[in-house]
């Protein structure tokens, strides 16, 4: 008597039906062996199913954190280059048709100062590369919450680009970044002094 | 929405504030993620892969993935399905970047058709690890997570019979392995 092979049984677990599984079902039914086999292989499914969940021994979330910040860092310098580039268009050709009249408006000088300002110490961060640093515990918390919050006004600066915003929202928005960039600076130059780095 | 979150939601509490938070760019939320996570992608990982370091390197790749896709999220199945899938793709790339030495033939060849195969009787973790590569992460994907054929097929770039050819043959193997006796 040839019994099913392992290929057959293994198939016969499977949801629906293949061409041939009706003989071998008549052969099961009429089978001890083939039935002990085809139990041996639930209870072998079960015993796999049911073996330890395995731990990994080191965390890994800071590598990930780190490496997903720097990314999204490097993104955001070229994503806000372009926008500083759409918003400095925008505001030359606000003063060639003569358009700042409300005495309330920045100056042209002082967006451009704003992205300036924030271009300096974005490029002054990409030279520190504090993604390829060790970096403790808390200066990592603060640094992740100031990288969230640059993350935030960048939506919001991309957001303004598409509605053509009020230049004193603009502003408002370029100097907070510059802020929180300058704080960013900070968190890490000062973290490097004080560890002697 | 709320369905499909309910199912991760006892690995991962306030499951949608969460995943809202995570994607507007809040890393303290990416980071509960990955605490939610964490235990289940390192042991899909270390199922497949063959050492501790790359199920390690697998889990950081896996998270890395999700904290740049999570906005593409779509909240079709749950949640921890949508990880999952990343984390076995990014296994099954660490087989084929690692280059092992995984056809059946070489395998045979290095453990080989010893004698002494057919009085073993491993246990059960012993014997997963024993398979080659690919047969044991078809064996984990198939059995214990619960894809199909042609959803492995898919991840591996292969055709599912390939799967079923797999899922058979390390079967046969571990059956011989573990001597096994029914359990009444």
């Amino acid at each position: 008597m040839t019994h099913l092979s392992m290929e057959t049984l293994v198939s016969l677990r499977e949801r629906g039906s293949e061409p041939g599984q009706a003989a071998a079902r008549e052969h099961l039914n009429e089978c001890d062996h083939c039935q002990a086999e085809l139990q041996r292989l639930h209870q072998r499914v079960a015993r796999l199913k049911a073996l330890p969940t395995l731990r990994p021994g080191r965390d890994r979330w800071p590598e990930a954190r780190a490496r997903f910040t720097s990314e999204r860092r490097r993104r955001r310098t070229r994503v806000v280059g372009l926008t500083g580039l759409a918003m400095a268009a925008s505001a030359a050709l606000a003063i060639s048709v003569g358009n700042l009249s409300r005495p309330a408006d920045p100056t042209p000088e002082q967006l451009s100062q704003a992205m300036q300002r924030s271009q300096v110490l974005e490029s002054a961060l990409n030279d520190y590369n504090p993604g390829g640093r060790v970096v403790d515990g808390r200066t990592a918390r603060i640094a992740g919450e100031l990288e969230d919050r640059i993350a935030r006004v960048d939506r919001q600066l991309e957001a303004t680009a598409l509605q053509q915003a009020a230049d004193r929202d603009l502003l408002k928005l370029w100097r907070e970044r510059v802020g929180l960039l300058d704080a960013l600076v900070d968190v890490h130059v000062t973290r490097a002094s004080n560890a002697g780095l | 929405m709320t369905g499909t979150l309910l199912m991760d939601s006892s690995l991962l509490a306030n499951a949608e504030s969460v995943v809202a938070r995570a994607r507007a760019g809040d890393t303290e939320a990416l980071g509960q993620l990955y605490r939610a996570f964490e235990v289940p992608v390192y042991n899909l990982a270390r199922r497949i892969c063959r050492t501790t370091e790359d199920a390690e390197d697998v889990l950081q790749e896996t998270f890395f993935e999700v904290c740049r896709s999570i906005g593409r999220y779509r909240e079709e199945g749950s949640l921890w399905g949508w990880i999952r899938t990343i984390a076995s793709s990014k296994a099954l790339m660490r087989l084929r970047r690692n280059k092992y030495r995984d056809t059946d033939e070489l395998h045979d060849e290095a453990v080989g058709h010893r004698r002494e195969d057919h009085h073993l009787r491993m246990d059960l973790e012993a014997a997963l690890e024993r398979l080659p590569e690919i047969s044991r992460a078809v064996v984990w994907l198939h059995d214990v997570e619960g894809y199909t054929h042609e959803e492995i097929g898919d991840m591996m770039g292969k055709t599912p019979s390939f799967s079923k050819s797999q899922l058979s043959r390390a079967h046969a193997r571990l059956r011989l392995w573990l001597g096994e006796e029914l359990i009444p």
